[in-house]
């Protein structure tokens, strides 16, 4: 059976008062070949946010599901920068190349 | 900016008290018009962080008590943000995915002072530009 890329699409504010949200909606089913976090339409985002992201790229990667994170805001940009998690996730500015790079992640 | 100018505000110490005390802000330096978007952002985005410390950590489940922000844009442009709770200061390595928000804090804002003498009491100092011409520029 051929495994299809999921989106998880949140937007707004990323925040301590969505945090329960936030998780909930964080979940890899790993039935995925990839997932793609589109976070286009959020306009802020604090460390809640990036703790339940590494929590979710870990249990991601247990399952070796690749994950892509779309990010629009410069903010949201800057506050990963600030914790020091340039590195820890693949970021992109759109959608087309974030799936282009899980299309390619799943033939590797 | 030619005066000085302060905010103050007080909220129960809950999770969904921060997103308003931040929007708080965000109208204070918009109407103090001398802050530029990135300048802005960089601002809420420490504010935010301490604020979600405090209505997060400082209480351990008891919903009674306070968290206060005071900001103030000062003549010698700074901006000097306050923000008190009566809980206990949880001070996290930043690993497992916790413990980030002083150190995004810290990142940002020109100088911190964390107090935890009576309650945690956590001060941000930001230089922000002269006049409007500044942010205009």
């Amino acid at each position: 059976m051929n495994k299809s890329i999921a989106v998880i699409r949140l937007t707004g504010e990323l925040e301590i008062g969505r945090k329960d949200e936030i998780a909930a909606a964080l979940v890899v089913a790993g039935s995925e070949s990839g997932i793609l976090l589109d976070f286009s339409d959020v306009n802020y985002a604090d460390s809640t946010s990036l703790a339940e992201l590494l929590r979710f790229r870990d249990e991601a990667a247990k399952q070796n599901v690749p994950v892509a994170i779309v990010i629009g805001s410069k903010q949201f940009a800057r506050l990963i920068q600030y914790a020091g998690l340039s590195h820890a996730f693949r970021i992109f500015d759109n959608r087309a190349e974030a799936l282009m790079d899980l299309s390619q992640a799943g033939t590797e | 900016m030619t005066g000085y100018s302060e905010l103050r505000i007080n909220c129960l110490a809950r999770r969904d008290a921060a997103r308003p005390m931040r929007h708080a802000v965000a109208a204070f330096l918009i109407a103090a018009g001398c802050v530029d978007q990135e300048t802005s952002d960089d601002i809420l985005t420490a504010v935010g962080e301490a604020l979600a410390n405090a209505v997060e950590h400082a209480y351990d489940g008891v919903e009674e008590n306070e968290v206060e922000l005071f900001a103030r844009l000062e003549h010698d442009h700074t901006l000097a943000v306050d923000v008190f709770d009566r809980g206990t200061f949880i001070q996290r390595a930043p690993r497992a995915g916790r413990g980030f928000g002083m150190r995004i804090v810290e990142a940002i804002a020109q100088a911190v002072t964390i107090n935890v003498d009576d309650g945690t009491h956590i001060r941000m100092i930001f230089n922000v530009p002269h006049n409007r011409e500044d942010v205009a520029s």
